[in-house]
């Protein structure tokens, strides 16, 4: 494997003999010692690069690997002991590693790829939907990941993975008593409380009543609440039925409005 | 009744590169038997690369590589095999080569909990990489 354009190659020879001249000049010619050492930062980038594009599929840019690596490889070239016998390159790869993987610990990366499959598992499935209609079969996988500009590979998974990150039967029992009434998931499944889903609607028509007439209150409360028919309305407010169905048509077109103003 | 994360799978794939992919996707689908964090993953899939990779370059000729996955109540045993008579230890011949090429292994050592590999004239050359569930 060639270096790219830009870095220098390396070999075994220049390496130990960087490093000599590294421990020759340590705490003797500060400015001799920056210079050797440069030269093997330099020297190395394309170990970085190698390793960091290893690890460029986890959603973390390449260029940003590059340079946690390079923090790794600089930490290796201070602490190696070219005495020990260990070749350079053996010894600043896991140390390289370590440092483009704690990039992604501290980056919380943990917890974002389960997020993106599961993505990427519903891009897939509306993606074979609008593939099918397009090109009038099934799509293939290649077709899919280039749709999506993702790889093969990643397709397969989201598609495998990406849905079944612990499935588990609602029929699973959850305490074990045994025989005396087990609970299962499916007990523990929460539904919306209508009373609840009200309590909004209630306070808003609570504050809209204000806009009515005492009048118009006790129409509606008797017609409402207490299923009262208008004749019957009429009646106990001495006025004609006529009458009761306008005001009550009044109130509410009065309600309406002011719930809409909200 | 059998702890449901033991189990033992076995893939043959022919030694060419466009295969590494099937490994990958096996070793994602058998860890994921057991309770490995999703980077514990990416770092199996990786490191099945990586050896597959290192067989695939080392040798000449057509040949399969053997991949016999493990798995216990708490670590998965990968055993990689390269299945060319006579080959000597492709693994430990890499490492020693200079330059990028040879680095496969030690990407595997830095990314897994064990790593060993034996050679035999008949069987062929072996790598063993184990990793354990929250380490």
């Amino acid at each position: 494997m060639s270096a790219s354009p830009g870095e220098e190659r390396w070999d075994r020879r220049r390496t130990r003999d960087a490093f000599s001249r590294l421990a020759a000049a340590r705490d003797v010619d500060a400015r001799a010692h920056e210079r050797v050492r440069d030269e093997l930062v330099v020297a190395h980038l394309n170990l970085v690069r190698y390793l960091a594009v290893k690890f460029a599929n986890r959603g973390e840019a390449l260029e940003d690997l590059i340079q946690v690596g390079t923090l790794g490889l600089i930490k290796a070239i201070d602490r190696f002991d070219a005495e020990r016998g260990v070749e350079f390159t053996t010894y600043a790869t896991p140390t390289i590693v370590g440092e483009i993987k704690r990039y992604f610990r501290d980056k919380g990366w943990a917890v974002k790829v389960p997020r993106r499959l599961q993505e990427l598992n519903l891009a897939v499935n509306r993606a074979i939907e609008k593939l099918a209609v397009e090109l009038g079969h099934s799509p293939t996988v290649a077709e899919l990941a280039q749709q999506l500009g993702a790889s093969e590979e990643e397709i397969l998974e989201a598609q495998e993975l990406g849905q079944a990150y612990n499935l588990l039967s609602l029929d699973t029992e959850v305490s074990g008593d045994g025989d005396k009434g087990a609970q299962t998931l499916a007990d523990y499944i929460g539904k919306h409380d209508p009373q609840l889903l009200n309590l909004e609607d209630r306070a808003n028509l609570e504050k809209a009543f204000d806009v009515l007439t005492r009048r118009e209150r006790i129409i509606l409360f008797l017609r409402f609440y207490e299923s009262v028919s208008q004749t019957e309305i009429a009646k106990r407010l001495n006025v004609s039925q006529m009458h009761v169905s306008r005001l009550q048509q009044k109130a509410l077109e009065k309600l309406r409005t002011a719930l809409l103003e909200r | 009744m059998v702890d449901s994360r033991i189990g033992r799978v076995e893939l043959r794939i022919p030694n060419r590169p466009e295969w590494v992919a099937v490994a990958r996707l096996t070793i994602s689908a058998v860890a994921n038997r057991l309770p490995f964090s999703v980077e514990d993953i990416e770092d199996l899939k990786l490191a099945i690369a990586e050896a597959c990779t290192t067989v695939i370059q080392a040798g000449e000729g057509e040949g399969t590589i053997d991949i016999v996955c493990e798995t216990d109540l708490n670590e998965l045993r990968i055993h990689v095999r390269d299945t060319r008579p006579g080959s000597a230890d492709v693994f430990q011949e890499r490492s020693e080569a200079s330059g990028i090429e040879g680095l496969g292994v030690f990407l595997i050592q830095a990314l897994m909990d064990e790593v060993r590999h034996t050679a035999d004239p008949r069987a062929g050359t072996e790598l063993v990489m184990i990793k354990r569930v929250g380490s």
